[in-house]
């Protein structure tokens, strides 16, 4: 509120001179801003952002208006395109989701993940391998030896994705091969998985949550740093013995080019952020994994994971 | 009598208040949300769920579905005064829709969907409460061998739509065919025809080309034969005699297809995919071989309207059965719906009926009301469409033009797809004026990449075996019951020759 009071005066003589006091203007921030979600509305992206925005509201961490607008299509493209346009402006901001990584990697986007300011990685989403209530198979460790027996058949959401990075490595480091089955939706790859015409599949934990609590499906494994509270022992990958390192990251970031003092304020912004009740209640309740880095520890991840994705999408031919 | 105990429960939530009001709201967003091309339930579903946030789940859910089912209602005003399906799902509802508006008969043809789609959704809505569990067994036995079958059934519809000219149809659906092919090759994740373009990565979709080829190609061609001359009148007449009102015979005519249709459309609703479209054609194709009359088909067949109509509006609600059952999304509305099932803090999956009976039953008894209440405002709406068509031609068509193209650049705000639209538009005019099928096209369009994508699933799962369409029971089941519908048709044309003096 008092700064509210305090930009007053300020935003007065912006209206009678025509242009901001350069005093009034070093102080970051100190304008609207305009937040960008890649996405339609209702999707998981969208979410997070909406999640964010009332965060920063209720706890007055941002001292001006916040204009959120989804400028979805071309998986990702456009929206952040339209931050990669806005260089060296502190008063833009995004979130980003899968497509951050993979979009560069299938079409020619003028930018690249490592191009923004990264402010903060926040969460991330992880995958679980889950096979159906009337398979024989109770562990990963089974699992294995059974893909060893007779190459499994296992389902996943794209080709360009993580649903098909985790198995792959998962396959490399254990020693089996396997048939990828790629769906293009949610309801088509888990009816697959319950009429047993797949021998597992891969899914994030929010999508199937019912269906672990009724017993139709297991899951096997978590391909996260820990396992989120709400599914009880299943185990990481890591813990038995297959560290993944890769997972889709759920984080903020700024146009290339604004000024140090900008990403700074972000990231002690969301320091705070992270430490609310309501931001706690978010991650629990959309089942994702607590993961948070900040500014070129954000880059590093994100170059690290793209790297990965790459390397083994080139392998399977994937990408060029 | 527990399913009378559930839906009473359902009833004293269903009919607070504050719910009826929610309801009501639901409704008439639908409606308006159906009737403008290309703004489909999705969309309108994924706008209002933000304010969502702070509401009761129940209300809530009772609006949003309300938007769902509902635009089923209002999809088909356009399919049958504009020739412009609004959605796959409405395609085959221009087939005999739009011909009868040729004719004179909006008003009825107008009417009659509204009952098709009360009967349809009510039909739905009752089969939901009483065998929801059962249908979820035949969703849990939908693997891509059975779903591949499906569309091919799907597929078969085409040859029954494009009759006589199968030249002109077939290269109609090959230019479908090939327009399907781009976007991500979903098996490798190579990227086809995109020529690197973001916008094209996700494929090309179905909205802005059936807007494109049906509504602009359509409009195009009045214009070429100078309608915009002529001082008022569309393409579709109003006939002061025929009125408004369908006539006993349109009933009587129809009461089978209205049964059909629904049944039908209900039990491919439960199957998660390319549902309430399949299911549509398959009607359409059904009531053309039980008519005694299938040379009237295309031409305005009431038969050919009402049979789709009823299945699509009964595939909307069947599609609430693998949602509330299993927490699985059938498409893309029941997948918005469902991520806001998990935003108001619910956990979709088999136990949700039990553990929040308010909730499922709430929503299925505020689906019979929702049905009555979009009957209702259909019919008093009808007069003011009927209004609408006895604009002058040069006012209506540019008006056609702007609300097509904010229908087409809303759906995912992209100008590479509403320039699309416009290419459609002249494609579809020089298919009009050459007799091609604009509505082969844009169904090879949306079922061609369904069909590849699930053979290449099975295949991909057998190994390359074609053995594993008969090992499983449920796409064993689908091969013989579509070889005694193709036996028996055979054996009823050959029986019908012999009787018959030609």
């Amino acid at each position: 509120m008092i700064s509210k009071i305090l930009m007053f005066p300020a935003f007065v003589a912006a209206l009678v001179l025509g242009s901001v006091p350069a005093s009034a203007q070093d102080k970051y921030p100190s304008k609207r801003l305009d937040w960008t979600i890649s996405f339609g509305p209702g999707g998981g992206n969208d979410i997070m952002s909406r999640n964010l925005i009332s965060i920063l509201e209720k706890y007055k961490l941002y001292p001006g208006t916040i204009v959120a607008e989804n400028r979805p299509g071309g998986s990702g493209a456009k929206g952040w395109g339209y931050v990669f346009s806005q260089t060296g402006n502190p008063y833009h901001i995004s979130s980003t989701s899968g497509s951050f990584i993979t979009t560069p990697l299938q079409a020619n986007t003028p930018w690249q993940p490592a191009s923004f300011t990264p402010v903060a990685l926040l969460a991330s989403d992880d995958m679980l391998l889950l096979v159906s209530k009337d398979s024989k198979i109770r562990t990963l460790q089974e699992f294995i030896a059974a893909a060893k027996a007779k190459p499994p058949a296992i389902g996943g959401i794209g080709a360009v994705n993580i649903d098909f990075i985790v198995p792959k490595l998962l396959s490399e480091k254990a020693g089996f091969t396997f048939n990828y089955v790629s769906f293009n939706k949610q309801g088509e790859l888990i009816t697959a998985l319950l009429s047993n015409a797949l021998d597992a599949g891969m899914s994030n934990p929010g999508e199937v949550m019912g269906l672990l609590q009724s017993g139709d499906m297991r899951a096997l494994a978590f391909s996260g740093k820990s396992t989120p509270k709400a599914l009880g022992n299943v185990p990481t990958f890591a813990e038995l013995g297959y560290e993944m390192g890769v997972s889709l990251p759920r984080g903020l970031v700024l146009p290339p080019g604004v000024p140090k003092e900008a990403q700074q304020w972000w990231i002690e912004t969301v320091k705070k952020v992270v430490q609310t009740p309501e931001w706690k209640e978010y991650i629990d309740k959309q089942l994702l994994t607590e993961n948070v880095l900040y500014g070129e520890d954000f880059r590093t991840f994100l170059n690290k994971t793209q790297g990965a994705f790459a390397d083994i999408l080139r392998k399977s031919g994937a990408i060029k | 009598m527990e399913v009378l105990n559930h839906l009473l429960l359902g009833l004293s939530v269903a009919l607070t208040p504050i719910n009826l009001a929610y309801l009501f709201a639901g409704v008439m967003i639908g409606m308006i949300v159906g009737i403008i091309p290309g703004f489909g339930p999705a969309a309108g579903i994924a706008i209002l769920l933000p304010i969502t946030f702070g509401m009761e789940p129940t209300g809530a859910v009772i609006m949003l579905a309300a938007i769902y089912y509902g635009s089923m209602y209002g999809g088909t005003i356009t399919s049958i005064l504009l020739n412009t399906p609004g959605e796959s799902s409405t395609v085959a509802s221009t087939f005999d829709g739009y011909p009868l508006a040729q004719q004179g008969r909006a008003g009825p043809a107008l009417v009659m969907q509204a009952v098709a789609s009360f009967v349809g959704g009510t039909i739905g809505v009752i089969l939901i409460t009483v065998l929801a569990p059962l249908f979820s067994q035949v969703t849990r036995s939908f693997g891509p061998p059975e779903f591949f079958l499906l569309v091919m059934m799907g597929l078969a519809t085409l040859i029954v739509m494009i009759g006589g000219n199968w030249r002109y149809g077939l290269i109609s659906a090959l230019i479908g065919f090939a327009l399907g092919t781009v976007g991500v090759d979903l098996e490798t994740g190579q990227t086809r025809f995109t020529f690197k373009s973001a916008e094209m990565i996700g494929g090309i979709d179905f909205i802005p080309i059936a807007i494109g080829v049906f509504g602009l190609g359509e409009l195009y061609y009045a214009l070429y034969v100078g309608l915009h001359l002529k001082g008022s009148g569309g393409i579709v007449r109003y006939d002061k005699e025929q009125r408004f009102w369908p006539t006993a015979r349109d009933f009587i005519e129809t009461k089978f297809s209205l049964v059909r249709g629904s049944l039908l459309g209900f039990a491919i609703g439960v199957i998660p995919g390319a549902g309430a479209t399949v299911a549509s054609l398959m009607a359409y194709s059904v009531e053309k071989s039980a008519s005694p009359t299938p040379e009237k088909f295309g031409k305005g067949a009431m038969a050919g309207l009402v049979g789709p109509e009823a299945a699509n509006n009964a595939a909307s609600s069947g599609a609430m059965v693998p949602l509330l059952t299993l927490g699985i999304p059938g498409s893309a509305s029941t997948a918005v719906l469902l991520a806001a099932f998990v935003l108001w803090g619910l956990t979709p999956g088999p136990l949700l009926m039990a553990q929040k009976p308010e909730f499922a039953w709430g929503l299925i008894a505020s689906m019979y009301l929702g049905n009555v209440a979009l009957l209702a405002l259909n019919i008093f709406a009808i007069p003011l469409f009927v209004l609408m068509i006895k604009l002058p031609y040069r006012i209506l068509a540019p008006a056609v033009i702007l609300v097509c193209t904010i229908g087409t650049y809303s759906v995912s705000g992209s100008i590479v797809e509403t320039w699309l639209m416009f290419a459609a538009g002249l494609v579809g005019f020089f298919m009009r004026l050459y007799g091609f099928s604009p509505a082969a096209l844009v169904l090879a369009l949306v079922l061609g990449p369904l069909a590849e994508q699930s053979l290449r699933q099975t295949l991909t799962i057998s190994g390359g075996s074609f053995g594993i369409f008969v090992d499983r029971p449920m796409s064993l089941s689908i091969l013989i019951f579509t070889a005694a519908i193709v036996g028996g048709g055979l054996l009823m044309r050959r029986a019908g020759r012999g009787f018959k003096p030609q």
